[in-house]
């Protein structure tokens, strides 16, 4: 399974839920499967979909927010973790995508293929999912929907030479639907 | 500045409908902090990065935001202001604590102190200077600047132990 393929798994899950995307080939990817204007598409500032998704949650304990990270971006913010494991937000669900790369960048490694971040985050509050399989996969995204959080699903993904389309929202249009889509 | 006028200046700016206090600590605005740790309002980060990702997710649901950090954290957040803050448009305030504006500070602190206004004005953020005595209408017009986009208050530190 690889990034676009899961993605696509759960988001045909999801119903019109805030996505907050990470910037890279995830946001692209998003663009590319599930367009909508509770997307929050990053362009840049890597390493902040998780904090950004923070924001919002707390702001809105009423939904459901779900956060799409890749795991170059959550190891430049880790400490991400830390706060949010300390503040508990109930309606914060983080999919990390994982496949120990940097691939918008040219596919150079990175840790988790020896550093397994779900067992620092389940010290630090989180619960946690992993899985590299198609129907396990929907089986977490529907049981995570009532689930308390925070919670961390790990997607372990296969690299892949799939690029989704570049966003032709400029960044203005991004925040703008987005904040009416609210 | 002074004690009374920080706290002053935290219980102003939350009248003026700032919901959201998010940074990282700085001894220079201890006592806007105090204030704010006092009523519970003050969100803590491990970075000035995530502070203003979190204040940024915060504004972008309607709620107004104020990140509060030190000019050594306002170095490292270049990149976050440039690519998110002013790339989006997305309201705040900045609230920071300006080491080595007297060149008697402390070393680690003189070198990224000097070039402090050449920072701001080179990415554009505009700012003002918050003294005792102009506290009221620099959060006026900082309030006001941010109401479709950001800006900066800069609190010099005039003395050191």
């Amino acid at each position: 399974m690889n990034r676009s393929e899961s993605m696509k798994i759960i988001t045909e899950h999801l119903g019109n839920e805030i996505i907050v995307s990470a910037n890279g080939f995830i946001s692209r990817d998003l663009f590319s499967i599930k367009e909508k204007p509770s997307n929050f598409y990053m362009i840049g500032s890597m390493g902040l979909s998780s904090s950004i998704g923070l924001g919002i949650a707390l702001k809105n304990p009423r939904k459901k927010i779900y956060v799409f990270d890749g795991d170059g971006n959550i190891l430049m913010n880790f400490g991400s973790l830390v706060t949010i494991g300390s503040i508990k937000p109930k309606n914060l669900i983080h999919i990390i995508f994982d496949n120990s790369s940097h691939e918008s960048t040219g596919g150079q490694p990175t840790s988790t293929n020896t550093i397994q971040i779900e067992k620092v985050a389940k010290v630090l509050n989180y619960k946690i999912f992993k899985t590299n399989n198609k129907k396990r996969l929907i089986k977490i995204i529907h049981d995570t929907k009532n689930l308390l959080g925070p919670i961390m699903i790990l997607v372990k993904i296969t690299k892949s030479k799939q690029i989704g389309k570049r966003i032709d929202f400029t960044p203005i249009e991004i925040k703008k639907r987005f904040m009416e889509s609210m | 500045m002074k004690e009374i006028n920080q706290k002053k200046m935290y219980n102003f700016l939350s009248s003026k409908n700032v919901k959201n206090f998010v940074g990282v600590p700085d001894s220079t605005l201890k006592y806007f902090i105090a204030e704010g740790l006092k009523k519970k309002k003050i969100l803590i980060a491990t970075r000035e990065e995530e502070a203003i990702g979190i204040a940024a997710g915060m504004s972008l649901s309607n709620s107004r935001s104020l990140v509060f950090m030190q000019n050594a954290g306002f170095a490292n957040s270049l990149s976050t202001i440039t690519s998110l803050v002013q790339l989006y448009k997305i309201p705040m305030i900045f609230l920071i604590g300006w080491r080595g504006y007297l060149p008697s500070d402390a070393p680690e602190h003189i070198k990224i102190g000097k070039v402090q206004p050449i920072l701001l004005k080179t990415i554009g953020l505009p700012s003002r200077i918050v003294k005792d005595k102009n506290w009221k209408e620099s959060c006026l017009w900082a309030l006001k600047s941010s109401q479709t986009s950001s800006c900066a208050l800069i609190v010099r530190r005039m003395s050191h132990e």
